[in-house]
């Protein structure tokens, strides 16, 4: 009867003693997830400002006109047409009304 | 042997064991009860750390997302002198990395001091560079630093954060309560090695960040607004330009540009001269936009009607031992003429026929003389006098846009009244604010000020200021494909040397909403000191017409109006 109590104390120790070594270690695993857990935020972040400043609108219209030869429409080439409803019983199902962009300069001649 | 020791012996040995007991017991009680606490604080700070966490400040994004100022967290280095072997070895190693001068920092690291900052909130590269290095008496820590990722876009009315994270100008200064994160203290456990091993009260929730905001600000429309300011401005060889995009059915600002800008990344270097938002704080005399004002007054006080015939007095007429010009010689013309040209003596005869309590009390309907309670900082309320401080000229001058100020957002506030059938709304630029986890917490809806004219007026004015851009001042600001109404604006500027009107010195301005006929954009041009050619209708409202005619094909409003050969041709 003494040796098994000796034995039952001896595993509460052991218990005891392997749940605080146990508690160390995975506190040292949660810190370092923690620091990578920074690490990725800190480079998310960085992207996002990152990704904010190229696509800028002014970077991309130097771009275009200087890399890439494009130039702003002059006016009156921009013509924004918003196509009419047509009654009910003609239209077809299922398709949706739709604004059409047009370039003036992409239609036929003579149109205008 | 003990038997053997004499019964003194025996008292001496046990008076000595029990002198070591007592020394126990004394440095025992000492350590246990009466220096407790403070030994208890001592191993504390040895074995625990505590650490100041803020949450992130919030982010201002545009209307449809877009990032406008966001923090990420970056290194700030210090030094700790008494470590440092060598400061002018370990300041040669970082001045390229840090841009700071070699001596600067030896004389730092020199310092008989523990602590020492050296460079704060490092650019990431920077941060980088600095992770290769690994120097004594070197450290690092993190903190939270303020980018602005497209530079001078909307910097007036984004404002800035401070070198700590405090807003101290614009929206950032104006929505502090809600940006910025939450601070809080939290205590970590340290082994023997100084190695963190997990925090104290490991359940607590991190430092919550700060709240989101959404602008009522388009981006594109923003750079399309600033990119074409600046150009007027330079072509102008002009002092400032300002300008402001309303959704006149809302008050939405969907764009709001100074010029010239600044970089809020880089302020450091400016005076407080430059990151001044105009648009809503410096007061000019408006000039002849006022009169579509007026004109709104009189035809909804049913003092003149569009064809009330008015006598043009042939250029010149004399008011209170004053004379009023104007820059035609006109005989009868209509009142919508007298819009349409710009005609002063017209407009001030109207005005004295309305009388100044009845201007007076349209000025404030309008919304001058007082603050329009947009969502941002330091906005002027302009001038307008009390009647019982006018003159004998008041009313004549008041109604041609002389003898008050305004703010451009006032005076585009009231125009975008006329568009919106007569009803004035609030202008705002904060439309949503959301927590981190992008939950919306309070939605601005759009406010509505008052009713300042009835629709049939507004409509009268739209017609009449129609007609200003189709056949009267206002024709460069005519938009392709679309019905404009607008007025155009030249004011003198009163020269502070002589306190008179300055012959030379003029501010071009014009302010109009397109399309006439469903607005969906109010829009002001002010130019301030133009050279060479000095008239609104040359300077601005030839931005006024290209900035509305992108807006509107970006918005994707479809046209209005017949395309003319005429127009066509303008290209």
């Amino acid at each position: 009867m003494k040796t098994v109590t000796v034995f039952l104390g001896l595993c509460l120790v052991f218990v005891f003693v392997w749940e605080r070594v146990d508690m160390v270690r995975i506190g040292y695993q949660i810190e370092r997830l923690k620091r990578d857990k920074t690490v990725l935020e800190r480079q998310r972040d960085e992207l996002r400002v990152k990704f904010s400043t190229l696509s800028a609108s002014d970077r991309i219209a130097k771009l275009a006109t200087e890399k890439l030869g494009m130039s702003l429409p002059q006016q009156g080439q921009i013509i924004v047409v918003q196509s009419r409803p047509r009654p009910s019983g003609v239209q077809p199902s299922g398709i949706a009304l739709v604004e059409l962009k047009v370039a003036r300069n992409d239609l036929p001649s003579g149109r205008f | 042997m003990a038997g053997s020791l004499s019964r003194g012996r025996r008292y001496v040995l046990l008076l000595l064991v029990l002198c070591g007991f007592g020394v126990v017991l004394f440095r025992l009680v000492t350590l246990q009860v009466l220096q407790a606490a403070e030994l208890s604080a001592q191993a504390d700070r040895q074995h625990q750390k505590t650490v100041s966490l803020e949450g992130a400040r919030g982010t201002i994004v545009d209307r449809h997302g877009k990032i406008l100022a966001m923090n990420v967290e970056v290194q700030s280095v210090f030094g700790v002198p008494n470590t440092v072997d060598s400061p002018l070895k370990t300041a040669r190693q970082l001045s390229p990395i840090l841009h700071v001068r070699t001596d600067e920092l030896e004389r730092k690291l020199r310092q008989d001091r523990r602590f020492v900052w050296l460079a704060r909130k490092l650019d990431p590269e920077q941060g980088r560079r600095l992770d290769r290095l690994s120097l004594d008496g070197i450290g690092v820590v993190m903190e939270g630093r303020r980018f602005y990722p497209k530079g001078p876009l909307l910097a007036h009315v984004l404002g800035f954060s401070g070198m700590d994270g405090e807003g101290l100008e614009g929206v950032e200064h104006r929505y502090e309560p809600y940006l910025h994160g939450e601070k809080r203290m939290m205590v970590l456990q340290r082994d023997a090695l100084g190695h963190t091993v997990f925090p104290k009260g490991m359940m607590e929730r991190s430092p919550t960040p700060g709240h989101n905001l959404t602008l009522t600000i388009d981006e594109v429309i923003q750079y399309i607004v600033e990119r074409e300011l600046e150009d007027a401005v330079g072509r102008a060889r002009a002092k400032s330009g300002t300008m402001i995009v309303l959704d006149p059915k809302t008050g939405a600002v969907l764009a709001m540009a100074v010029s010239p800008r600044f970089d809020p990344n880089a302020v450091s270097a400016l005076s407080s001269d430059r990151w001044r938002n105009r648009a809503l704080t410096d007061a000019y005399e408006p000039g002849s936009t006022m009169k579509a004002m007026m004109a709104a007054a009189a035809i909804e006080e049913r003092v003149v009607s569009p064809n009330t015939m008015v006598f043009g007095e042939h250029g010149r007429m004399m008011v209170a031992n004053t004379v009023i010009h104007d820059h035609e010689r006109l005989g009868w013309i209509s009142f919508a003429q007298v819009i349409q040209k710009s005609s002063n003596i017209g407009a001030a005869k109207t005005g004295m026929a309305l009388g100044e309590h009845r201007l007076y009390r349209y000025l404030q309907a309008f919304g001058f003389g007082q603050r329009t309670e947009i969502d941002l900082p330091g906005e002027g309320v302009g001038l307008v006098r009390d009647p019982k401080d006018w003159g004998r000229r008041s009313v004549a001058s008041i109604s041609i846009g002389q003898e008050i100020g305004v703010t451009p957002l006032q005076m585009v506030s009231a125009v975008a009244a006329i568009a919106n059938n007569g009803m004035l709304m609030k202008p705002y630029v904060v439309s949503e604010i959301r927590d981190a986890d992008n939950h919306i917490l309070r939605q601005v809806p759009p406010q509505t000020k008052r009713r300042v004219i009835s629709p049939e007026t507004a409509r009268s004015v739209t017609k009449i200021l129609e007609g200003v851009v189709t056949d009267g001042t206002g024709t460069n600001a005519a938009i392709p494909g679309f019905r404009v109404a607008g007025k155009t604006g030249t004011a003198q500027k009163i020269d502070p040397r002589t306190g008179a009107y300055s012959a030379s010195r003029f501010v071009a301005s014009f302010a109009g909403y397109a399309p006439a006929g469903n607005p969906q954009l109010a829009m002001i041009v002010v130019i301030d000191e133009p050279l060479g050619d000095t008239q609104g209708g040359a300077v601005a409202a030839p931005v006024f017409s290209r900035v509305g005619e992108q807006v509107l094909s970006y918005l994707g409003v479809p046209s209005d109006a017949p395309i003319t050969l005429a127009m066509a041709s303008r290209q």
